[in-house]
């Protein structure tokens, strides 16, 4: 166990002197095999009034309304609490929020009632404070990430939202139209409210919104209130009593460990120092999978594959052609062997770009246990004639290497480009080998991380590994994304009308305005389900597997719950001695 | 004197001055951004924060502009996390300083009377002892003697807790800081003072009766002592502005680790100021450095 962890932190050590990004559970190239022996326990601490806790390095702010980090969220939502929130079985229940609200027969009005709640410094939270906070969120000066969340929201002629406090305790919300996922958005660390005295005493003249937030000592309305912040070391949050759950809340203080570094994190792990780890070392992965301390959660996301559809790779061919070409490499991708050899951690082999267990936003699951668009757990060698046969209609031609794999004329050479990271860079390798089988030749570019988003949304690139964890919980978040105005739209679908290889993309644009517009929530589940298929039927998104999201947390704790976008929730955690 | 230290101000502020110019323009001609986000942001969004922070202004004016808030103090606020330089970078420098002058003056200390022992017993047990530590100390890198360290006492013996917000640990992260520069300053005292042993000054000096000790830190070690200060001048700056391997394997908020990730996150405003603030360290450590030379040796003309 010594020696291993001496080579574990060494290694981990290296790794992290290298600054690396990306998802931290999208993998590893280990090569380690299971270990079927349950792995030590570890050492625990004693104090059960203080929970400590690592998420990641110093969060960039604290405002949930300019946050956009998926550690920034977790520090919202157990320092602040909107007029939703999720519960330990994940589901989006009232919070602020008194009861369910009262909504118009057309599905555009809103009237939320609210508990009556104080923020931690004992003042009144009214329905005032999220008409404040809603609309300084979508203020174009407060240049918040997530502002385009408020878009379900109707607004008045000046930009503003349309909401009103009709008495300190009730809310009328208009809407633009029906918004299955409205209660989901309502749960967001940028619907919380955040206290107007604060926000606009630490930045008068509005040039730095976050100000406000920026040191312990802030007022919120969550579990938990910020005193101490040592940057890039610690912050020790307290328990607020002014909570409106503060007597279900046991513990006194949340300790986080402001560190990005694998050995770090995993050695305090080890001794007992910090209680919950939301890093594990990729090597550590075998050895720990049999571990009660090792959980692993799913989560809404998907890895994938995504082809640039305005590279010359495809230039010359049709857009069906183009299609195929893409289609084939799909189909070569050993998507089971990624699973089993880089993630590790059971991931499910995506045969769908929704994940599996998203809602439809009509009561049900979108993606039903059955449907898929191939077999995603027999992807690979075995569809290499398939492969074959569709790259021939794409005028490739093939004779056999001698060695089991084939020639491909003419060549193919092709560029994938990834962002460094054991994980990315081992799936990348395991491509590579797959599309090799047919000859194809795959240079794999590594980028600096800032460098990689900048040549993917400006589409310079041919195939680049992509990942995506939904905001929230309907398809719609990762279906919208390809509009062909979309940021997020690093296929370069619809981008570039005059492309001939391009597929066709007016369609899709439309059918997303038709899923925005439908007030039949039935009716969406099928527009949405279109609009995959629509995407699907293009190849250039290639989905590998489902997220799912790991940590390390001692037996001595329990009641820590994540919900399915991976904020986590420990204001109800509880903590024994042993 | 006045004269030579007024010259050396002056050359520094242009070399400053230089080191700004270099450091604005190459930063701003490296692909990527500082608002590059995995989930892409509105491009209002980005609109309003580079009217904010002025990057939608031709690359020059936003030159001026800069210099022109540093000169009067005004050293900007994060475009990573919008919080203000000035009060950042000193309290991340006060946590770096602790740590290398800490690591400093160990390394120091202990580098030169290990360095003089080491003269003194030359080819004999504690000569080859010290040299194979101070070889040792000067090949391991930093990471893995950090690691090493974080294994032994705080996982294996349990001396030091690997993390506490409460009680941080400054004893691993100084000894990780000096063990290279204290290797490093050993080996340069021995063999300047070696060299120093064989002068024709000395010899005399013993000739005449001068006592052992006295000859050894009165005239030989003195004179050693010279490219010691030259390489401690440089090193003390840059032990002072802390190291990111051993600040993120001891989860130590200081300075260096700030200056990388300020890289990584194009995070235009900390790069400059962390840039100027660690040339002036070097610059004035460098002067220091030759204001000491004169002190040691009073045959050094500054003039």
């Amino acid at each position: 166990m010594k020696k291993k962890l001496i080579a574990v932190l060494l290694v981990a050590s290296m790794a992290a002197s290298l600054v690396a990004c990306g998802n931290k559970n999208s993998g590893s190239a280990s090569n380690g095999s299971a270990d079927s022996a349950p792995a030590e326990a570890t050492a625990v601490n004693t104090d059960t009034t203080t929970l400590r806790i690592n998420l990641a390095s110093e969060p960039d702010y604290l405002d949930p309304a300019l946050n956009s980090s998926v550690d920034g969220a977790c520090l919202a939502v157990n320092s602040f609490v909107g007029l939703y929130t999720y519960d330990e079985n994940n589901d989006c229940v009232p919070a602020i929020a008194d009861g369910e609200p009262e909504v118009s027969e057309d599905g555009l009005t809103y009237t939320i009632k609210l508990k009556e709640t104080k923020w931690s410094n004992g003042d009144a939270l009214t329905a005032n404070d999220f008409v404040y906070s809603w609309n300084r969120a979508v203020d174009e000066k407060t240049a918040a990430d997530y502002a385009y969340m408020f878009a379900p929201i109707a607004t008045n002629s000046d930009g503003t939202l349309k909401i009103e406090a009709t008495d300190d305790y009730t809310l009328k919300v208009e809407l633009n139209a029906p918004c299955a996922y409205f209660y989901d958005l309502l749960a967001f660390p940028t619907f919380m409210p955040v206290f107007q005295a604060d926000v606009e005493k630490a930045d008068p003249d509005g040039t730095q919104p976050g100000a406000w937030a920026q040191e312990p000592g802030f007022v919120s309305n969550g579990a938990f209130t910020l005193k101490e912040w040592k940057h890039n070391e610690s912050m020790v949050y307290e328990k607020n009593p002014n909570y409106y759950r503060a007597d279900e809340v046991k513990l006194e203080k949340l300790e986080f460990m402001l560190s990005a570094d694998d050995t770090a994190i995993y050695a305090a792990y080890n001794s007992g120092d910090i209680d919950f780890a939301d890093t594990v070392p990729n090597d550590e992965i075998q050895s720990l999978l049999n571990s009660p301390e090792f959980h692993v959660i799913d989560t809404l996301g998907t890895y994938y594959v995504g082809f640039n559809v305005n590279s010359d790779l495809f230039k010359g061919l049709t857009a069906d052609q183009a299609c195929k070409m893409r289609k084939a490499l799909s189909l070569l991708i050993d998507r089971q062997y990624i699973v089993d050899t880089v993630g590790q951690t059971g991931q499910v082999p995506a045969d769908t770009f929704i994940p599996d267990g998203m809602a439809d936003g009509n009561g049900g699951i979108f993606e039903a246990d059955d449907f898929g668009y191939y077999d995603a757990t027999t992807t690979g060698a075995g569809n290499v004639e398939e492969a074959k046969g569709l790259l021939e209609e794409c005028g490739y031609s093939f004779e056999s290497d001698g060695n089991g794999g084939y020639k491909i004329s003419p060549a193919l050479e092709v560029t994938y480009m990834t962002n460094s990271g054991t994980g990315h860079e081992a799936i990348a390798q395991c491509i590579q080998q797959d599309w090799g089988i047919v000859g194809i030749d795959v240079k794999i570019e590594t980028e600096d991380w800032n460098v990689f988003l900048e040549d993917r949304k400006a589409g310079k690139f041919d195939i680049a590994r992509e990942g995506w964890i939904a905001d929230f919980n309907d398809p719609i978040n990762m279906l919208e994304m390809w509009l062909s105005t979309g940021g997020n739209n690093d296929m370069q679908l619809g981008k570039d009308t005059s492309n001939s290889s391009a597929p066709s993309w007016k369609e899709y644009d439309e059918h997303i305005q038709k899923i925005y517009a439908t007030t039949d929530f039935a009716e969406r589940v099928k527009l949405m389900r279109e609009a995959e298929d629509m995407l699907m039927e293009t190849s250039a998104v290639v989905p590998i597997y489902f997220y799912n999201d790991i940590y390390l947390q001692k037996t001595n704790v329990d009641g820590i719950y994540t919900s399915k976008n991976q904020n986590k929730y420990f204001m109800f955690a509880e903590k024994t001695a042993e | 004197m006045a004269k030579y230290i007024a010259k050396r101000i002056l050359l520094a502020i242009v070399s400053i001055w230089i080191i700004t110019m270099i450091t604005f323009f190459a930063m701003n001609a490296i692909p990527g951004g500082p608002f590059n986000k995995e989930k892409a942001t509105d491009p209002k969004v980005i609109q309003e924060l580079e009217a904010r922070y002025n990057l939608d202004k031709p690359l020059g004016t936003q030159y001026v502009l800069y210099m022109n808030n540093l000169l009067h103090g005004d050293w900007g606020v994060s475009l990573k996390t919008g919080r203000p330089i000035w009060q950042d970078m000193t309290a991340k420098f006060s946590v770096s300083a602790k740590l290398g002058g800490r690591a400093a003056i160990i390394a120091i200390i202990i580098g030169i009377i290990l360095g003089a022992i080491a003269a003194l017993t030359r080819n004999k047990l504690p000569d080859r002892l010290i040299i194979f530590f101070t070889t040792l100390g000067t090949a391991m890198p930093s990471f893995v003697l950090a690691t090493l360290l974080l294994l032994v006492f705080c996982l294996k013996l349990g001396w030091f807790q690997v993390y506490s917000a409460s009680d941080p640990n400054y004893t691993l992260p100084v000894i990780a800081l000096a063990v290279y520069p204290m290797a490093y300053i050993t080996r340069l005292t021995k063999t300047s003072m070696l060299d120093a042993l064989n002068q024709d000054y000395v010899r005399t000096a013993r000739a005449k009766g001068v006592s052992k000790i006295k000859v050894i830190f009165l005239h030989a070690l003195r004179n050693a002592l010279i490219p010691v200060i030259t390489y401690v001048g440089p090193m003390v700056a840059y032990i002072l502005t802390g190291s990111m391997v051993v600040e993120n394997i001891f989860t130590i908020g200081g300075l260096g680790s700030t200056f990388v990730t300020s890289i990584t996150n194009r995070d235009y405003t900390t790069i400059m100021a962390v840039t100027i603030f660690l040339a002036i360290l070097m610059v004035v450590a460098n002067l220091l450095t030759d204001i000491v030379y004169k002190f040691v040796d009073p045959r050094i003309k500054l003039d």
